[in-house]
């Protein structure tokens, strides 16, 4: 539970000894507390009789109703190996009750912009008042303070003002910035959520305090476009988004080349080493399609510059002929840094994900299970962590957490 | 020693002082796995080799020069001008060994016997040809932290992983794009920075672990895994629905499968290759939407009456939108937006970020400090605000072995004579 209390950590899990409480409904909170539960935290997620907003956002399984709060994908994803309280903390009985849940916790997860602590009549400090080993993590759209600090957001216009999505799009400019897929904008925000989290866990070891851990997801956007703000730290000058590789000052040749079963690869063609280029060649000869590349001239990494654009079209021509499969594996063999764009179909039977144990079966409450689900990250010789358990129906744990007593009226329902 | 003694490595703050790390990371993944733990106040000693240097060192992202793409390399330039590396290794130390040396492999050795964590994002083998396998780093230090690599095991363990490769193979490029055409992927290496996240997060965990129990570990974080992990919901529909996404309707570019948010999308504002993102979950939304707008006639269009219809009418929606939206400046139309309580934003670039986010500016996310070579310079910061702790940032980016001496010397306990014979025989 709080600081100091390790009990029997050695083989068990990383957070094994960690109590945590979610209030947070949207994803970056919800990734959040998932990373804290998948790595053994005791992860309580604190829900208003409504239901969390992420039940109530698709897809729902197969053969569900569409309003089932149960059965929510999106709420699957986010919340495996967490419980589930219902708690109207709107309400005084219900808001005693949150505190008192808190009052044995390590970390409480929160997501609120400041208007909305205000309109629930409450601070990151007010929750760590009877609570001093408590770390609370707001992971919010722009934290805490500052001129924007209660603007509305979301994945998208979160990745739009923090800048990644201006790297992100089609060499046709006429194309607006595609947003990248997935939840990424909030999925940013929970890594760095995990690692304040993380830091202020340490932080405790030393002081036996807790503490806020505000957490702005335009902040952490905004440091999240790889070269575009060292672009601009030190030649001054903007990259542009181009097609499905980096996007770059100036133009730069295609590295996503279609493959003889309607798939794509990422190739990014090099030709000023002359490693990977004698590799690439070679590959090329042993499928007798490597044209006049062999000729001695192009041993000249000046010559290959010149006639990029041949070499090009011969690597289109030799990848078209070929499945992204097999290009991937020998590719790779061969010691060139090349991938294969998998669909999210094409995962689950890979030899090498599969030869990892990567997907783990999980008893979901869909026909047909268990399924598949995407297993924990980060492995450690030294300890477990524990198997992945669905996610919870809503209130499925509300009793077993507060132990009900029958007066609560507007407490635990 | 140092010639500005300003440089010279003093005690540090931070929840991290006093943990010495063996850093042998390198490239943008590696050296932003261990950046965070020198901000908050470890002993990062980055340990580079002077016949092999580290890429960000070469990338030519250079100031008061004229831009290049990061593939144009400048054949002999000053590995200490490189501002990408600036950038990944503030607050660390750079020491210099030549590893393919028995004299350097002894000294590493050394260092790693007076370090409690070691970290590298080789490929595979390269540590194991040095014999440092975890095992004999155990030998060296019992209770070490040795994080290495990304993904030890399985078929596929040596085949080459940087950012754009694992986006693919993780799936997370060809969910991304337009329907009906290729994935347009990722204009960055995002799986640099996340796998690099998850890779602090493990090692901080094992500190963490560490301090209660005593025991050190072995850290495995795959990059591909970290990918497939952040695939979203999607991934249940095909391992609980059985759906399959390939084909023309997917991905859905800006626009949402879930929740039926319509518009939600990115539109042309005034200017050239200027954007703005809108995005409305529901009707009341949609009624302040349009009366933000000044109640456009084309909003009363009947295909536009209610959220499913109006998700169902995308093409036509966005096509109005953009009417209204291409006559206005992209900060004009977030601000009309915000203040009627409607999620949208300009679409910004660097520029904006650095020179006119207020609110950036308010959180001083952004922070400068001097370098030796390359003078004044921007770096980004730790976007994580703490009410107990902050970041340590007390030097930029080391110098090619600019604490050599005083990692060798006053760490190690290296004499005067065999520090000279390392100089002169080129093991460091």
């Amino acid at each position: 539970m709080a600081a100091g209390d390790a009990g029997d950590l050695p083989q068990s899990a990383p957070y094994a000894d960690l109590s945590v409480v979610e209030l947070a409904g949207d994803p970056a909170g919800e990734a959040l507390g998932k990373l804290l539960a998948t790595m053994g935290a005791s992860v309580i997620k604190v829900e208003l009789p409504e239901g969390a907003p992420s039940r109530h956002v698709g897809p729902t399984a197969a053969g569900a109703r569409d309003d089932d709060p149960d059965a929510s994908l999106n709420f699957w994803f986010y919340n495996v190996s967490k419980r589930s309280v219902v708690l109207d903390y709107r309400t005084a009985d219900g808001m005693d009750r949150l505190l008192a849940l808190l009052s044995n916790a390590d970390v409480a997860i929160t997501g609120w912009r400041p208007s909305e602590w205000a309109a629930l009549g409450m601070t990151p400090a007010g929750l760590r008042e009877d609570a001093p080993q408590l770390i609370v993590a707001n992971l919010s759209p722009f934290g805490l303070n500052g001129p924007w600090a209660d603007m509305v957001s979301c994945d998208l216009v979160g990745l739009a003002l923090g800048g990644p999505l201006n790297s992100c799009g089609y060499d046709d400019h006429s194309i607006p910035p595609i947003r990248p897929g997935g939840d990424q904008g909030y999925q940013l925000t929970a890594s760095f959520g995990h690692l304040g989290v993380l830091l202020a866990l340490l932080e405790r070891e030393l002081s036996g305090q807790g503490q806020i851990v505000d957490v702005g997801m335009h902040d952490c956007l905004s440091v999240s476009a790889e070269l575009a703000n060292p672009y601009w730290f030190y030649p001054r000058v903007l990259v542009h988004r181009q097609t499905c590789r980096h996007a770059q000052p100036t133009p730069t040749q295609p590295a996503l080349f279609a493959t003889a079963d309607d798939h794509h690869v990422y190739f990014a063609l090099i030709t000023g080493e002359q490693k990977p280029w004698q590799s690439l060649v070679s590959w090329m000869e042993s499928k007798r399609l490597a044209a006049d590349l062999a000729d001695p001239a192009y041993d000249d990494p000046a010559y290959r510059l010149a006639n990029f654009a041949h070499i090009q079209q011969l690597v289109e021509v030799f990848f078209l002929l070929q499945t992204a499969g097999d290009i991937y594996r020998e590719g790779q063999q061969r010691g060139l840094p090349v991938g294969v764009l998998n669909a999210p179909e094409d995962l689950p039977s890979d030899e090498h994900l599969t030869a990892r144990g990567f997907f783990v079966a999980v008893d979901d409450d869909a026909p047909g299970g268990p399924h598949l689900y995407p297993g924990a990250p980060i492995r450690f010789s030294a300890c477990r962590v524990p198997e992945l358990t669905r996610a919870p129906r809503l209130g499925e744990h509300t009793s077993a957490v507060l132990e009900v007593d029958t007066a609560g009226s507007g407490g635990a329902q | 020693m140092y010639a500005d003694e300003a440089r010279r490595p003093g005690p540090r703050r931070g929840p991290l002082a006093g943990v010495r790390v063996a850093d042998f990371c390198w490239m943008g993944v590696g050296s932003v796995a261990t950046r965070l733990l020198a901000d908050f106040g470890a002993e990062v000693i980055k340990i580079e080799d002077r016949t092999r240097i580290d890429t960000p060192r070469k990338l030519p992202l250079y100031k008061d020069e004229r831009a290049r793409n990061f593939g144009e390399e400048v054949v002999g330039s000053d590995p200490d001008k490189g501002g990408l590396f600036n950038n990944y290794s503030r607050n660390k130390l750079g020491v210099t060994i030549n590893m393919r040396s028995a004299a350097g492999r002894e000294l590493a050795e050394r260092l790693i016997a007076a370090s409690s964590v070691v970290t590298e994002n080789f490929a595979p083998g390269v540590m194991e040809r040095w014999d440092l396998t975890y095992e004999r780093i155990r030998q060296l230090r019992p209770d070490v932290i040795y994080a290495s690599g990304y993904g030890h095991s399985g078929p596929h363990a040596s085949y080459r992983s940087y950012g754009p490769v694992v986006q693919a193979v993780s799936g997370l490029s060809y969910i991304s794009g337009l329907p009906g055409r290729e994935p347009s992927g990722w204009g960055l290496s995002y799986m640099d920075n996340q796998a690099a996240f998850y890779n602090s997060a493990a090692i901080l965990m094992a500190i963490r672990r560490r301090m209660l129990t005593g025991e050190g570990t072995e850290i495995d974080v795959s990059a591909v895994e970290t990918g497939i992990g952040l695939l979203g919901p999607v991934l249940l529909e095909v391992t609980v629905n059985g759906r399959r996404t390939r084909g023309r309707h997917y991905p859905t570019g800006n626009r949402l499968e879930h929740r039926r948010a319509a518009p939600h999308g990115v539109y042309p504002a005034r200017g050239e290759d200027r954007w703005v993102a809108i995005a409305v979950f529901g009707d009341e939304e949609w009624s302040r939407f349009v009366d933000a707008m000044g109640r456009p006639g084309w909003a009363d269009d009947e295909r536009f009456g209610s959220q499913q219809s109006r998700w169902e009418h995308q093409d036509a929606l966005d096509a109005a939108i953009a009417t209204w939206t291409s006559q206005r400046d992209r900060y004009e139309i977030t601000k009309l937006l915000q203040d009627a309580g409607v999620r949208a934003g300009a679409v910004q670039n660097a520029e904006d970020l650095n020179e006119t986010d207020p609110q950036l500016a308010h959180r001083g996310v952004f922070f400068e400090m001097d370098h030796p070579v390359i003078g004044e310079a921007r770096f980004e910061g730790v976007p994580i605000h703490f009410s107990q702790s902050a970041p340590d940032n007390w030097r930029s980016g080391p110098l090619l072995g600019e604490d050599n001496e005083y990692v060798f010397r006053e760490l190690l306990g290296v004499g005067e004579a065999e520090y000279a014979r390392l100089a002169a025989t080129g093991a460091i």
